[in-house]
């Protein structure tokens, strides 16, 4: 359902774009005065960091006197669907939280204020990678403020891997590791893992990924990878259902304890603690797999549409959203992590406790310096399905390895246009 | 021997049919501090504080209020307009009569998404963007029931409606008097259907609403899954109170239910 939606919004994006080039050059972005109301509309964070949100547009009002911030919040479930029909008909609210897949067709399309025109001096304000992130590849321009960041520890079953008689403080560190102790696993019957690679896992294993205009993850060291899952997928190491498993779904395999390893979240700790106790009990943290010493990020951003008609406060209120002070206190509410570039300094983010908490949020932290968003942003949901067909029809060995990425490739490409 | 096996079947049937309803509902009740992923049906700690505690998180109430309205326009709506619809194409002789049904039937076919957006900019052109009344406009009249009452309205013998002709009712009083009377089965299915269609729907209401005091219910209970945490346990029991009221109006409408199926599938 989700995912039909989203395509039906990506094909009516180049429309606005047309409909709105109109105002766009009408637009003075950043120059007139911080008063008046604006719209911030944000992804799922109601009801649990209502007070947080509110407080934020309080400090804001009181700072600015004369400004009114509406906060609207949408549901995780069809927020693509629900942006793109509002981009469609020119009626964004003035400040919208968007991950970079979500901020690049707009930008593409001319509906986004470019922050590096309009503000100039707030690039240094945030880590290199985050603010790259919000960048359209080759062309520059940031059309989105980094706001919070995420990153994660590998969790794995430790009862799982005693089973199967393997030495549960000896998780794997490599993809070598990773392939020997899933056979191992899978000759218990027990699987390792509950989902095929997702592009990110491509850019882990060190695939380049895109290139020069074009998807390139069908390279050799793209197929080497590929064939790594096909011998695990052969021997059990992954759930049947892992042909066709998003993310979430994995997580709650894991949770169920039918696999043995999941990547996830320094929030996830606490999940696990009143969803699944008994898997908490035995509970294994370690560092992502990684070829390229970098691990994976995810981050959200807040960007202001060149619709709005109160750009200037729009811009200085998605600037104060996203300012240090404010990111710090957030991140500590929801365990993630802050994008500015003195955010990750704050000892909250440096010192253990002791806690397992704390030990992976430190880590996680340390992790973020180096690490990189790995999902090219030009990677719609579209593609992500045709990678899923693909890879589903090389593990069933309807195809080789090679044929299923050229395809997948392929098609990526073709919806690229 | 062959009533055993009969019986086992459909104990079988039974339990797919029900087991993930009962599942989630076993999940609404589970205590904090339960596995709530492993197969262990049974709670330790049976509460019903979680469904107390998805009124605190949410205003469930005001959701479902909301909810209730759009759905019991639809169901007017839907009955009044698709019988007078189905009547028109069923009984009244007009040109492009045939045509007027084969349009009806192919609208069934279009996907709602594929027309999501350009209904979105309708109901914008018209300013009925985050009002209940951009909800419920669009599945105001379904095409569907539309075609439902139509095949009902054939079902009625020609000959009785002559008679009424002879007898001087005009095309209002034949409708009023004489064929609506006799549909009331596939007028139940169609209330029925159309109240399930406008609780259940997520995707127009989520894109046509933006302020939460008008939310219906299938949104408001999106909240219950928030970005970093969630509570399996409470949106088992928000998915509970949002199925709730689909189930008791079944079994209260359950004779006609089935009744009316079977009417609206004898052509005449």
């Amino acid at each position: 359902m989700k995912r039909r939606t989203f395509l039906a919004g990506l094909a009516a994006v180049p429309v606005a774009g047309c409909g709105l080039s109109g105002t766009s050059s009408t637009s003075s972005a950043g120059n007139g005065q911080v008063t008046g109301e604006i719209t911030f509309q944000t992804w799922s964070l109601k009801p649990k960091y209502t007070d947080y949100v509110n407080g934020v547009i309080d400090a804001f009002q009181k700072q600015h006197a004369g400004t009114t911030v509406k906060w609207v919040d949408q549901p995780a479930d069809g927020y693509l669907a629900k942006v793109m029909a509002d981009a469609s008909a020119g009626s964004l609210p003035d400040v919208i939280n968007v991950p970079p897949d979500l901020s690049f067709p707009l930008a593409k399309a001319g509906q986004l204020v470019n922050l590096d025109e309009s503000l100039k001096d707030a690039r240094s304000e945030y880590l290199g990678n985050a603010w790259q992130a919000f960048e359209i590849p080759g062309k520059g321009g940031c059309y989105g403020f980094p706001w919070y960041l995420n990153t994660g520890p590998i969790f794995y079953n430790k009862a799982l891997f005693r089973q199967a008689g393997l030495d549960p403080d000896k998780p794997p560190t490599n993809f070598k590791e990773l392939e020997e102790q899933a056979l191992k696993l899978a000759e218990k019957k027990i699987a390792m893992l509950g989902q095929t690679p997702s592009i990110a896992d491509f850019g882990l294993y060190g695939v380049k990924l895109f290139e020069n205009d074009k998807f390139t993850f069908n390279e050799p060291k793209g197929v080497e990878f590929v064939q790594t899952y096909k011998r695990m997928y052969d021997a059990g190491a992954l759930i049947p259902e892992a042909l066709t498993q998003n993310y979430t779904g994995a997580g709650a395999k894991f949770m169920a304890q039918q696999t043995a390893l999941s990547p996830g979240s320094a929030y996830d700790l606490g999940k696990f603690k009143t969803d699944a106790p008994s898997l908490y009990a035995n509970i294994g943290i370690t560092k992502p797999i990684t070829n390229t010493g970098s691990a994976n990020m995810f981050l959200h951003g807040v960007s202001v549409p060149k619709s709005s008609k109160n750009q200037a406060t729009a811009l200085a209120f998605g600037r104060f959203v996203t300012n240090a002070e404010n990111q710090v206190k957030f991140a500590k509410l929801a365990s993630i992590f802050p994008s500015t570039s003195k955010g990750g300094d704050d000892p909250y983010f440096t010192t253990e406790d002791g806690t397992d908490e704390a030990r992976v949020r430190v880590a996680a932290a340390k992790q973020l310096k180096t690490a990189v968003n790995y999902t090219p942003v030009q990677f719609s949901d579209q593609m992500r399905e045709a990678l899923l067909q693909q890879l589903a029809d090389a593990m069933l060995g309807k195809k080789s390895a090679k044929q299923a990425l050229d395809d997948a490739v392929n098609e990526c490409n073709r919806l690229l246009k | 021997m062959k009533l055993a096996l009969r019986y086992l079947g459909l104990l079988s049937v039974l339990a797919i049919s029900i087991g993930p309803f009962l599942w989630q509902f076993m999940t609404s009740i589970k205590g904090p501090g339960e596995d709530v992923f492993v197969p262990d049906f049974i709670p330790d700690d049976p509460t019903f504080s979680n469904y107390a505690a998805v009124a605190d998180v949410v205003p469930v109430w005001t959701f479902a209020l909301n909810s209730l309205g759009v759905a019991s326009v639809n169901v007017v709506t839907n009955c009044l307009g698709a019988a007078m619809a189905g009547y028109a194409l069923a009984r009244l002789k007009f040109r492009g009569r045939r045509l007027a049904a084969v349009i009806f039937a192919s609208s069934i076919l279009v996907p709602f998404e594929a027309i999501l957006i350009s209904l979105f900019l309708v109901m914008r052109g018209l300013g009925l963007t985050n009002t209940l009344t951009g909800v419920v406009l669009p599945g105001s009249i379904a095409a569907l029931n539309v075609l439902l009452l139509r095949n009902a309205f054939l079902a009625l013998p020609a000959e009785v409606e002559e008679a009424a002709i002879i007898d001087g009712a005009n095309a209002w009083q034949r409708f009023t008097r004489l064929a609506l009377p006799s549909v009331k089965g596939t007028l139940v299915v169609v209330a029925l259907f159309s109240f399930m269609f406008s609780w259940d729907d997520f995707l127009w209401p989520l894109v046509v609403l933006s302020d939460q005091e008008k939310y219906t219910l299938t949104i408001g209970l999106a909240y219950l899954q928030g970005t970093f945490v969630q509570n399996q346990r409470l949106v088992a029991a928000g998915t509970i109170i949002a199925v709730l009221p689909l189930i008791l109006l079944f079994l209260l409408l359950q004779k006609h239910f089935f009744r009316g199926v079977g009417e609206g599938a004898i052509k005449g």
